[in-house]
């Protein structure tokens, strides 16, 4: 289901609903100022730019439908566990053998540090840049996930840890050791100092 | 005769290399309390060290905030006009109906 722009999705003729949602409605207060940064959330936990725009939308409907339950505290933490939420069900929906894989393949990640051991010096620029980027794709997807959210797509800790449904210790723990890895790719290719013991 | 530093990460004012690795992360993404990114600044100024470090982290931080793409306009829009069209929906079922209940969809 999209929102093409040609017209409304048959399901939304379907959501007509009385509450308190006037004067100030809450759904134009709480929700739609955060469309931007479920799109950005939404492009992370997706493959495809077309999955990611109809994750928001079912996370909009989603979000219309238990507006009247909202407490109006933390708005974006309550719409990135209904982005989260949405996401895993579309996924058992669609692809049901998907998410097993996914964690099974978590558990088999080892860590494995790269040996760093050359010459020392900062050299920022371009080639800085495409170190990062090569680093941030070889990440195990958890880890990935995480640096995306909070370095790329601006999440806090705690929304962080709302959006993948683990607690802050978690996101904090696999930062440290994706940046970590990040940095001893850095490091390999003398383009950061190596720390002398 | 100068009292003995006290060891604890709580009450000592310079925190050692090791303490500071464990938080240096949090307290570049501004997640640590003041007292503890006052200790952590206080020691990143004075150890070379740690301070290349930082440095380092910073750096990535910054190159991946250079990654983020910009997002499709076109996107965002639809779903922005997606979002109101449900609001206006509930403001015509309001001025419709008055009152009686019709259930979202499962």
């Amino acid at each position: 289901m999209r929102a093409t722009g040609t017209g409304l999705p048959a399901v939304v003729e379907l959501t007509a609903k009385t509450g308190a949602h006037q004067p100030e409605d809450p759904f134009n207060r709480y929700v739609l100022p955060e469309v931007e940064v479920l799109l950005r959330v939404a492009h992370t936990l997706t493959s495809r730019p077309a999955d990611a725009e109809d994750l928001v939308q079912d996370t909009l409907l989603r979000a219309y439908q238990a507006i009247d339950r909202f407490d109006g505290a933390h708005p974006r933490a309550w719409l990135l566990t209904i982005l989260r939420n949405t996401h895993i069900n579309r996924n058992r929906r669609r692809r049901p053998e998907l998410l097993d894989d996914q964690d099974a393949a978590f558990e088999r990640l080892a860590s494995t540090e790269t040996d760093a051991d050359s010459p020392e010096g900062l050299v920022v620029g371009s080639a800085f840049d495409a170190v990062v980027s090569d680093a941030l794709d070889a990440l195990p997807d958890r880890y990935r996930q995480i640096v995306t959210l909070v370095d790329i797509d601006g999440l806090s800790y705690a929304e962080a840890a709302e959006t993948l449904g683990v607690p802050e210790g978690t996101v904090m723990s696999r930062l440290h050791r994706a940046r970590g890895r990040m940095r001893h790719r850095l490091v390999a290719a003398g383009l950061a100092p190596r720390r002398k013991l | 005769m100068s009292a003995k530093p006290r060891k604890m990460w709580g009450t000592k004012e310079m925190a050692s290399c090791m303490q500071v690795m464990r938080v240096v992360q949090s307290y570049l993404d501004g997640q640590t309390d003041q007292v503890t990114a006052r200790r952590v600044a206080n020691h990143l100024d004075a150890c070379r060290r740690c301070g290349l470090e930082a440095s380092t982290y910073r750096e990535i931080k910054a190159a991946l905030a250079r990654q983020a793409a910009p997002l499709d306009e076109e996107s965002l829009e639809r779903l922005r006009a997606f979002g109101s069209s449900l609001s206006q929906q509930t403001a015509r079922g309001e001025a419709e109906s008055g009152s009686g209940d019709t259930s979202p969809p499962a």
